[in-house]
């Protein structure tokens, strides 16, 4: 062969007893990406996540909204979590125009981004379900999402993309008899967690297929730079809500989920336990929330940010969500950089599939808690 | 079909309406007059009362009352009835789809949810009519490479397997379709074919995914095929025939459920096993192998493989009925045909109509039918319940469990029949008899 | 011993929960019931008031044709555009109001949070579809309509498991 391949690609041989297969977007198994894995048998030989079907452009679109616009628009890669994915926004925006946030707007968006952290965290153990064959999942976590969404619709209006956090608090104040109605069914919540228990993670054909598989060791796991509920399902206890609390997490008293044994099993079951911990910072929170107040700082029309940068990130459900934000005298943000967890969590997947059984792709890919939109922004 | 609706004009309202007539007058001429002619040349008519009983007789009889009965008696006891209707294909399908709505409801019950709602006035009902119905309408897409013949025969082979196998099945004393004497060794063997149409289809369809699924599809049927046919050799060495009639009778008066109840337990996990339900559902697998090797079939090929798959249901809980719960023994809960319309007749107001040899099923037989249907029915429903309850089972979990733990278990029950046989409890001149 | 026991629980569970209420709202027959009136906006405490986010309402005795919910859906939907009207207001000497296109809008509610004369809220409906793309671009005539939406049904928490009723 005289002809030169591009940089990267390179030839490859065609063996006899290894089958690409394409699990591929258009998949039952794959979500919104595309993983290319190499089959000798029933071993998998090698795996290749090909990301990037979902790409819109994001951060470039972001350079052309002013930032009150930025709104709508950054909340769309997550949109049933988009407080968690706003969260950071307003907070580096408000240090970049120097803006103060009154108490009882850190209490509320403290009790949205709750509430959002639990909506995903059930979305995604629903997918989890149906990864493995187990039906009864889906529809229970599905019906027990919609406890929250009708919270989060009572208080801002929209079942999906909120748009609910703004730089100078939230939108809205939260409407009447929310607090008893929230109350109700946080509580009803906590009782039908509890039933999780038997039919799903103490069931033995569950814990047969992912116990002791796609095992992550706490020296793989920093070494990988992994974050989240996978970091934490490695025996490493790092919390953004912990180590570097943002609003009021330093007021309100909540545990860290920590489990050591890093396999499926372990990771799949960090999330269920932080639901509990969650249920506790909202009844916290409604505690010690200021029975009123303003909830909204008004800001002066087409704010412009000083030539500045900006970093702030907090702990949403898939691991830190960063922002890094520089502005140079315009009513635009000059650029607007998203880190993500999900992607930063991506590297594991071919590290940990390569020599797994084929049937337990499903289980390990999506215990690895990627949410592909979010990682292609 | 577009979603936006064209404008209604009685013009092309009432042309589309004449050109339904005239095709369905032209395939009556052409098609519907030669099966007639085909009916009357080949199929025997029968005698009653001493005189041959052409259509046309038969006609001018069921007009008149008193003598349409025996004509109807007549038509129930030949073959062609009991292979289309009773405890053949109509009964059996009629089931299935009891089954199908039942399990979606039942389901959704478990799932805290409603299940089919809109089809139909109440509660969804008409359901499976309106799914039948879109199958029927649906393209059939055959991929270019894939084996053309053996891919069109795949789903008819199937439906047939499945139902030479509900053939077999005897539903109440004297109405079976096909009873064989070595009965059982007929149900292992047509079994037998499942996997093997499973791999032909898998194979035709050219596809990895179809290739992965019909894989697993012929592990997993195969390795369960060995402990169910033990565990049902306890039943044979008990009862002391194969044919599945006398095994019936001879649970007059206790079930063989009592005295073998592992090889119950083996054969109800190896029948779930047999009929790809969760927890074994591998080889449709839908989110590891894109509904393994199902995944090329679309439109009413689909359609047949689901008749299929559940006319296979109610054939294995008509077995373990059959086999371990006493098929058709139960008390005497049907009540008695009035004797007085027998003699009499009945009469409404001034009129009164004589129906010699009315009683058409006499009452042991549609007692037997009613607890048979109860029986298959609990079976039926234990059948579904895992669905709800479990994930999936992974295929070297599968492989391990079938080959080790099954068979063994197996074994040791038919080290307890014979025990049993050998201490002269059981079996012919035993103890308990 | 403890896969059976653990197999025999799970059985148990599920079957436990053949007796729980069916958490499902059947929806045309029954519709849910929301807080208030639609989401709405104080322009001088500068704070909304909670609502669902559904159709909008213009009310045309405070619209002064002042375009800044036109400005502020620029970029992020482009839904608003403005029309002329044939209507006559001391304060719309212009006589220009918003048109809103439901194919692109996002109901985000920015356009609510920019309106300063009380002008433009949201209401509670929800049921937009329609057969064809024109239809949905909603003139100020059809946004002065309020809707009636039936309410009859909310999540309700008793022994027996949650329900709509």
């Amino acid at each position: 062969m005289t002809t030169q391949l591009p940089p990267g690609f390179e030839l490859e041989k065609v063996d006899d007893r290894i089958m690409t297969l394409n699990v591929g977007p258009q998949h039952p198994g794959s979500g919104h990406m595309r993983l290319i894995i190499k089959v000798d048998g029933d071993y998998i030989v090698s795996c290749d996540p090909d990301p990037g079907y979902v790409h819109r452009g994001e951060e470039k679109m972001a350079e052309y909204r002013n930032y009150i616009q930025n709104i709508p628009h950054l909340e769309r890669p997550v949109i049933h979590d988009s407080s968690n994915i706003l969260y950071p926004y307003c907070l580096a925006v408000e240090d970049l125009l120097g803006i103060e946030v009154p108490e009882r707007a850190k209490y509320v968006r403290v009790i949205a981004s709750e509430l959002n952290r639990c909506i995903y965290t059930l979305y995604w153990l629903a997918i989890y379900g149906i990864f493995l064959g187990h039906s009864t999942m889906f529809m229970w976590s599905a019906g027990d999402r919609e406890l929250f969404i009708d919270l989060l619709e009572a208080m801002s209006g929209a079942r999906v993309t909120h748009a609910f956090l703004v730089p100078g608090g939230v939108r809205n104040d939260l409407p009447a008899n929310f607090e008893e109605r929230c109350l109700r069914q946080v509580n009803y919540f906590e009782k039908r967690l509890r039933e999780y228990e038997d039919i799903f993670y103490q069931n033995p054909l569950l814990k047969a297929r992912t116990e002791d598989t796609g095992i992550l060791s706490r020296t793989d796991a920093i070494r990988l730079g992994t974050t989240g509920s996978v970091l934490r399902a490695s025996g490493v206890d790092f919390d953004i809500r912990k180590k570097e609390p943002y609003d009021v997490y330093e007021n309100l008293d909540f545990d860290t989920v920590v489990m050591k044994e890093g396999d499926s099993y372990a990771r799949s079951r960090v999330p269920y336990l932080e639901m509990f911990e969650s249920c506790r910072i909202i009844k916290d929170a409604l505690r010690k929330m200021p029975k009123s107040g303003s909830v909204r700082t008004k800001l002066k029309p087409n704010p412009k940010g000083g030539n500045d940068e900006v970093y702030r990130r907090i702990e949403s459900g898939r691991g830190a969500l960063g922002y890094y934000i520089v502005s140079n005298n315009r009513p635009e943000p000059y650029r607007v950089k998203i880190s993500v967890g999900s992607f930063r969590n991506l590297i594991c997947i071919p590290y940990l599939l390569k020599g797994e059984k084929l049937g337990n792709m499903p289980a390990v890919y999506w215990s690895l808690n990627y949410w592909p939109v979010e990682a292609d922004r | 079909m577009s979603t936006i609706a064209p404008e209604f004009r009685l013009s092309r309202f009432i042309a589309s309406l004449f050109d339904i007539i005239f095709w369905i007058l032209l395939i009556f001429s052409l098609v519907g007059l030669p099966i007639v002619f085909i009916i009357l040349f080949y199929i025997k008519l029968p005698l009653i009362n001493g005189q041959l009983l052409t259509p046309y007789l038969a006609m001018t009889w069921l007009a008149d009352p008193s003598r349409s009965v025996p004509i109807i008696k007549s038509f129930i006891h030949t073959t062609f009835f009991k292979v289309a209707v009773f405890p053949g294909f109509g009964f059996a399908a009629l089931l299935a789809a009891a089954t199908i709505f039942i399990e979606r409801k039942f389901l959704a019950k478990m799932q805290l949810r409603v299940g089919p709602l809109y089809c139909g006035k109440i509660e969804g009902i008409l359901q499976l009519m309106g799914d039948g119905l879109k199958l029927m309408s649906k393209e059939i897409i055959i991929p270019a490479k894939a084996d053309k013949p053996i891919f069109w025969i795949g789903p008819l082979l199937f439906v047939g397997t499945a139902g030479a196998f509900v053939s077999l099945i005897p539903v109440a004393p004297g109405w079976v379709v096909a009873n064989p004497n070595v009965g059982l060794l007929a149900v292992f063997a047509t079994i037998g074919f499942f996997p093997i149409i499973a791999v032909l289809s898998a194979w035709a369809a050219n596809s990895k995914w179809t290739f992965i699924g019909g894989l697993r599809a012929l592990h997993q049927m195969i390795s369960f095929e060995i402990p169910l046919i033990l565990s049902l050799l306890s039943i044979v060495i008990l009862s002391g025939t194969l044919n599945l009639s006398q095994i019936v009778e001879s649970q007059k008066h206790y079930w063989w459920i009592v005295f073998t109840p592992i090889s119950a337990i083996v054969f109800f996990i190896t029948i779930i096993a047999e009929l790809e339900r969760i927890p074994f559902d591998l080889p449709e697998a839908e989110s590891e192998i894109v509904a393994g090797w199902l995944t090329e079939f679309s439109g009413m090929m689909y359609g047949l493989i689901q008749l299929g798959t559940y006319l296979k249901l109610y054939a294995f809980a008509g077995l373990f009925t059959v086999l371990f719960l006493g098929g058709w023994n139960g008390p005497m809960v049907w009540p008695p045909f009035p004797e007085d319309i027998v003699t009499h007749g009945i009469t409404i107001g001034p009129v009164t109509a004589k129906f010699p040899g009315l009683p058409l099923f006499d009452q042991e037989m549609l007692n037997g039918t009613l607890w048979f249907v109860i029986k298959t029915a609990g079976v039926i429903l234990l059948i579904l319940l895992p669905r709800g309850v479990f994930p999936r089972i992974r295929i070297d979990m599968l492989l391990h469990n079938g080959w080790y733990k099954w068979i063994g278990l197996a074994f040791v029950n038919i080290f307890i029949a014979l025990g049993l046989l050998y201490a002269g409890v059981l079996g012919p001149g035993g103890l308990i008899h | 011993m403890s896969t059976a026991v653990g197999i025999i629980k799970a059985l148990n569970s599920g079957v436990k929960h053949l007796a729980v209420k069916r958490f499902t709202l059947r929806y045309p027959e029954q519709k849910l019931k929301f807080v208030g009136d639609g989401f709405q906006f104080n322009p001088e405490a500068g704070v909304g008031i909670a609502g669902l986010r559904g159709r909008h309402i213009l009310y045309h005795e405070h619209c002064t044709g002042c375009q800044l919910c036109a400005v502020a859906c620029e970029g992020i939907a482009e839904a608003i555009g403005m029309v002329k009207v044939n209507e006559t207001w001391k304060q719309n000497k212009k006589a220009i109001m918003p048109q809103i296109d439901y194919g692109k809008c996002v109901f985000c509610g920015l356009c609510v949070d920019a309106c300063p004369f009380y002008a433009l809220y949201m209401t509670n409906d929800y049921e937009l579809s329609s057969f064809t793309k024109s239809a949905l671009i909603y003139t100020p005539g059809q946004l002065a309509i309020k809707p009636k939406m039936s309410q009859d049904v909310e999540i309700k928490i008793d022994d027996r498991g949650a329900s709509h009723g």
